[in-house]
């Protein structure tokens, strides 16, 4: 049996414009969207979905009051679509770690161009390359919804937020609040490279639950002591460049101190070893 | 009074609670907690060192629904909790149940914590010697509080009665326990090797320089407000449903003055922004500020703070050093 429509109470009576965009990414972050599978259609009654590519045939192309963009600036196509979405958006907003932080796809910056230029596509004669950079970088961001992938709750609450007329507020919080809270035992103790003290939360510490270190999809956290993580790791037997390698893996891009932080505390304790 | 148990017998008091009650005492695991022990568990019910995890989340829940609401209405949740034996609580635990009974019982009552504890029995455990080398509880002036508390002489134990509702439980189970004619000395309560923090008043030392040597190697993960069994701070969210945006719960979590939004207000502005003020503020707070408001200390000595902080900030260690 199909159920009737869904009558949706205290729906606004004007529906915010929104519209949910992928460029160069794995969608997965857009897949976060739709895993909220009880909620979807309670989610459409609340908004005007104008474009969702992704699972919709027609999109419009107009003004948006919110665009979510998924995927990072990878090409100059991308750097055309994130420019076009600015200028049709009230609100826009970095979905997950592509978008927030630049993510697997922008470790490419920091690696040289021989030892990936083999793995570009050539096939595609028109597709122009643009060095791979998060949203933020391109344009003005409002709001960030991080992680690899996002949580699928947090999509939600924004849109139900915002509906009431409020902004959530980022969690900037360590990923080691949530952790502690969870009954975890800390990785960095059994002598695993977990980044959760200088990562932002509001994860639920999902990774750590499962028995595997976090390696900082959801960005720096606000007040992060980078140099303090740095030491802890050195202690526990990790060399400079596991450590750096790991830290640019999700937020490279978001860690631009890193290599002047490493070499200041290199040249701290070498002082000390004197 | 004092009553005495024999070793075998205390099992058989305890599987009984967990037959017809529900009994909370540590268990090992990858870290000693305290868990709901099953009748079957009662054997592997852990007791050779204080746990990594205090008991508090049983009385000040992490997560906690305050009230639901639906369009204007609120709802009220019904608080019930089941008949509570909590055994194997440390001198340390007991005191910090007696200091969070002050923030949620006694000026303020809070509807929440005071259903989770009314319902329950203290039964501590005494410990000779310091279980950890965290511990420094001497210097705290703990206090007597428990219903019942057991004292392990090897082949018995000696069983103190602190309360009313102590009593109560021996007469339920008098089979099993002996009363003897012997009072614990005070003497006998204390504990051995625990005397590790010189000096509690920390009053005149806030703009000491050593604190620097804590905050430097501070992460403000929150892991010490999060294990502590006295820490209380909380902050609240209301979660609301997307098929009615008006129907939601208001949910009571767990919160840490380490992190910058702890003290974040309307505007932006956050009154501890620097790394120093947080990690002076729950020092100060457990030694000083609470002390000033309900006349003990608040921190009671478990070391909780010190064993799960990644870099074992030892703040007993930096006052001691404190000249």
């Amino acid at each position: 049996m199909v159920k009737a429509k869904t009558i949706i109470k205290n729906a606004p009576k004007i529906k915010p414009k929104v519209a949910f965009y992928g460029i160069t990414g794995c969608a997965g972050c857009l897949l976060s969207v739709l895993f909220n599978e009880d909620e979807i259609l309670d989610l459409i009654e609340l908004i005007d979905l104008k474009a969702f590519p992704f699972i919709k045939e027609v999109n419009v192309e107009e003004k948006y009051d919110y665009v979510f963009i998924e995927g990072l600036v990878a090409s100059k196509e991308d750097l055309e679509e994130v420019k076009r979405l600015r200028e049709n958006a009230t609100f826009v907003v970095s979905l997950g770690a592509c978008a927030c932080t630049g993510c697997i796809p922008a470790y490419r910056n920091f690696t040289l161009k021989e030892n990936y230029e083999h793995l570009l596509y050539k096939k595609v004669e028109d597709l122009e390359d643009v060095q791979p950079t998060p949203v933020d970088m391109h344009i003005k961001v409002d709001h960030y919804i991080p992680g690899c992938p996002p949580n699928k709750k947090e999509i939600l609450t924004f849109i139900r937020s915002v509906l009431r007329g409020k902004i959530p507020i980022p969690y900037s919080s360590p990923v080691c609040v949530e952790c502690r809270q969870n009954g975890n035992e800390c990785l960095l103790d059994v002598g695993k490279p977990c980044l959760g003290p200088i990562t932002a939360g509001g994860c639920n510490s999902v990774c750590i639950n499962g028995g595997l270190e976090c390696w900082g999809c959801r960005g720096p956290s606000k007040d992060m002591n980078l140099e303090l993580m740095i030491k802890i790791l050195r202690e526990k037997g990790f060399d400079d460049k596991f450590i750096q390698d790991r830290m640019r893996t999700f937020a490279g891009l978001k860690l631009p101190m890193l290599d002047e932080v490493i070499k200041h505390t290199k040249e701290k304790v070498g002082a000390k070893n004197e | 009074m004092v009553y005495r148990i024999k070793r075998d017998e205390l099992n058989i008091f305890l599987e009984g609670f967990a037959r017809k009650n529900q009994l909370v005492a540590p268990l090992k695991g990858k870290l000693a907690k305290f868990e709901l022990v099953k009748e079957e568990q009662v054997k592997d019910i852990y007791l050779e060192k204080n746990t990594y995890f205090p008991a508090k989340e049983f009385f000040f829940k992490k997560n906690e629904t305050v009230f639901t609401f639906k369009d204007n209405k609120i709802q009220e949740p019904k608080l019930e909790t089941p008949k509570r034996i909590f055994f194997g609580l440390r001198r340390c635990d007991l005191n910090a149940v007696k200091h969070q009974d002050k923030v949620f019982m006694e000026q303020i009552k809070d509807p929440y914590y005071m259903a989770a504890r009314e319902n329950s029995y203290l039964l501590g455990f005494h410990c000779w010697e310091a279980p950890s080398k965290y511990c420094f509880c001497g210097t705290l002036n703990l206090a007597d509080y428990y219903d019942l508390m057991f004292y392990d002489k090897k082949d018995y134990f000696l069983v103190e009665v602190g309360s009313d509702k102590g009593k109560e439980l021996i007469k339920e189970f008098k089979t099993l326990f002996e009363d003897i004619d012997i009072t614990i000395t005070k003497e006998e309560k204390k504990i051995k090797g625990a005397d590790r923090l010189l000096k509690d008043d920390i009053k005149g030392l806030y703009d000491h320089p050593d604190w620097q040597k804590g905050v430097n190697q501070c992460l403000s993960c929150a892991a010490c407000t999060n294990l502590c069994p006295t820490c209380y701070c909380f902050e609240l969210h209301d979660e609301t449903k997307t098929s009615n945006i008006q129907e939601g719960k208001r949910v009571r979590n767990w919160s840490s003055c380490q992190v910058l939004d702890f003290s974040r207000v309307a505007g932006e502005h956050v009154f501890r922004q620097k790394r120093e003020e947080r990690f002076k503020h729950r020092i100060y707070h457990q030694l000083e500020y609470f002390k000033e408001r309900y006349g003990v200390n608040m921190c009671v000595g478990c070391g909780r703070c010190i064993q799960g902080c990644p870099t074992r900030i030892d703040f007993v260690q930096i006052i001691n050093e404190m000249k």
